[in-house]
């Protein structure tokens, strides 16, 4: 469904503020398999989904999803096979509109936008059965703008809008990380459901070791802009919190060995 | 009377331009200097093709058309070259200078001798049977200018419908969410370059309407008309929000007609009073200044609770 050949992404290249983000990603994903990346802050886990979502262009490599070559589709051209859920639940909807009205406009993800009403036909009886799955009865509040909503309502609509037309790829770039326990545990039970029950081909970042042992079926790991490790099969699913705590610890000790080497190398030849 | 029903007229004219403002300004947040050339514009094509014997309907229709693609000149220079928004509407309303008085070939042209939509509304307002005058609260009131009042009345009323309409389909729906938030109308398939230029095309055809008619009205088009109609249109855009609100699309358009309607009266009667009518835009620009720098301002002008603000 994915196939990401040797992609690298350099930003401010040639500038005091170069930074290397994406250095030679391969990654090829199966049809309805979903992926958690974890990694370390600045390890390029939101480059790496934004590279897939089109957010700029990759400086090498190859992007194919669903076996178009996507490398210089624009962002909303490839909309029409990717759905995403963004980490600020304010980026995912368009606050001053109604909650029908977000619906509405994801009802066209991908598709031409014409000039018969938004919310005609029988949108809004599918609206009131699908919003009413969430649980959180919104189902009553469809006209109220969502700027009015909590985080967490927010997050649960936008992927209700990510998944309304079945996406090719799911993206969602630690979507309950600015949530509340509660809210955060509301919406990723959602997310497994709707994946589960639609086989949706998904990519999860997520902070939460819990979370990456808990969902998915197969786990990747960043770090530095390269994936240094890919569990999947029985190996993901007997996956602890532990371990990944300790490869993140490893990780950690050999970065530390770098610097103390660059260091020593540095007093000593310089 | 005729002075009130005057400034009634211009204002129900100019609030075509409040709602091409209103559009730019407030839903993209796109400070559209271009405005101020195509309100111009409008006047020059309308006025030119009018005394060359075009249909006024006609002429005004080309001028329309003509306001929409300086309109999506403005967003092609933001959204495709990436030049700044404000630096991107100077740039088109610098350039419709030179081009509006190649259009008039001069600096002012004159349709008193010629029929405008004004005539046709007078001649509606004859076909009435109601004679030269009617009474009214007592006094005399032409009924030619009671028939143009009416008429253009009834079309401002139908652009906004119109204009509600279409915002209310998939893809004005999609224009309104671009201003909100760009990042999610491209995550979900729309371009938001080109609903930024599709907005701007729609405002300045509006902007040009304004103009077209307000040029008929006047009998004459002037190279300079369009000079401050930028704030003017946002001061009636604000007006309008404190008279009526900002919590449906309906409220804001009503508001910039009632708006541009309400300003263009006070303006009359501070006129009428005494005010040197060369003070008139600083006073604007004095006025749109406070609204901008105190949007308590406005809440506190409002009579209704502040908890039916857009924001939420
Ligand atoms: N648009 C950009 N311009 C410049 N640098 C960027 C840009 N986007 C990302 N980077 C840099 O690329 C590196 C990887 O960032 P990225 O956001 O992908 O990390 P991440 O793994 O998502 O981290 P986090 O866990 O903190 O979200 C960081 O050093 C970041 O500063
Ligand atoms: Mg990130």
């Amino acid at each position: 469904m994915l196939d990401v050949q040797n992609i690298r992404k350099t930003f401010n290249a040639g500038t005091a503020n170069e930074v290397r983000s994406l250095q030679g990603i391969n990654l090829k994903i199966e049809e309805g398999s979903f992926v958690v990346v974890i990694g370390s802050n600045g390890s390029g886990k939101s480059t790496l989904l934004n590279a897939v979502a089109g957010g700029f262009y990759v400086d090498e490599g190859r992007i194919d999803i669903d076996g178009h070559d996507v490398t210089r589709w624009p962002e909303h051209q490839r909309a029409s096979l990717v759905g995403r859920v963004f980490q600020n639940p304010f980026s995912g909807t368009a606050p001053h509109l109604s909650i029908a009205e977000n619906l509405a406009l994801a009802s066209r993800r991908g598709k031409v936008r014409g000039l018969t009403p938004a919310l005609g036909g029988g949108l809004r009886q599918q609206m009131l059965d699908t919003v009413k799955t969430l649980g959180m009865g919104l189902e009553s509040r469809l006209d109220n703008a969502i700027g009015s909503l909590s985080g967490g309502q927010r997050q649960a609509l936008t992927l209700l809008m990510a998944t309304w037309l079945k996406p090719r790829m799911l993206l969602l770039d630690e979507h309950t990380a600015a949530l509340d326990p509660r809210s955060a545990e509301q919406v990723i039970r959602i997310t497994d459901r709707i994946v589960a029950r639609d086989r949706l081909t998904t990519m999860m970042v997520t902070h939460s070791m819990q979370q990456a042992v808990t969902y998915g079926d197969r786990l990747v790991m960043l770090h530095r802009g390269k994936i240094i490790q890919d569990f999947s099969g029985a190996e993901k699913r007997r996956l602890r919190p532990e371990d990944l705590l300790a490869r993140f610890e490893e990780v950690r000790r050999a970065d530390l060995l770098d610097v103390s080497a660059a260091e020593l190398l540095r007093r000593r030849y310089v | 009377m005729s002075l009130v029903l005057s400034a009634l007229t211009i204002g129900i004219i100019l609030s075509l331009l409040a709602l091409g403002v209103l559009i730019s300004f407030r839903i993209f947040t796109f400070p559209d200097m271009t405005a101020e050339g195509t309100v111009t514009l409008g006047a020059a094509v309308s006025a030119a093709l009018i005394v060359h014997g075009y249909n006024p309907a006609v002429a005004t229709a080309i001028a329309v058309l003509a306001g929409a693609a300086a309109g999506a000149v403005t967003g092609i220079l933001h959204t495709r070259f990436k030049i700044n928004g404000l630096l991107s509407g100077i740039l088109v309303m610098t350039a419709l200078y030179s081009i509006n008085l190649h259009i008039m070939g001069r600096s002012n042209i004159p349709m008193m001798s010629v029929a405008t939509f004004v005539t046709w509304a007078g001649e509606l307002g004859a076909a009435t049977g109601l004679g030269e005058t009617v009474r009214f609260l007592g006094r005399p009131v032409p009924v030619n200018d009671l028939a143009v009042l009416t008429v253009t009345l009834l079309f401002v009323v139908a652009v906004a419908v119109a204009l509600l309409a279409f915002f209310r389909t998939h893809l004005g729906t999609a224009m309104r969410a671009t201003g909100d938030n760009p990042q999610m109308i491209r995550a979900l398939g729309a371009s938001d370059g080109n609903m930024i230029t599709a907005g701007l095309a729609l405002s300045n055809g509006l902007v040009a309407l304004a103009g077209a008619l307000l040029a008929q009205y006047q009998g004459f088009a002037d190279v300079q008309m369009g000079i401050g109609m930028l704030v003017w249109g946002l001061a009636s855009v604000i007006i309008g929000e404190a008279l009526i609100g900002t919590g449906k699309l309906g409220h804001l358009l009503a508001g910039a007609i009632f708006g541009s309607v309400l300003f263009r009266l006070l303006v009359a009667v501070a006129l009428r009073w005494g005010l040197d009518p060369n003070d008139l835009k600083l006073i604007t620009a004095g006025f749109v200044f406070l609204a901008l720098v105190s949007p308590g301002l406005i809440k506190k002008l409002r009579l209704r609770t502040p908890t039916e603000a857009r924001h939420a």
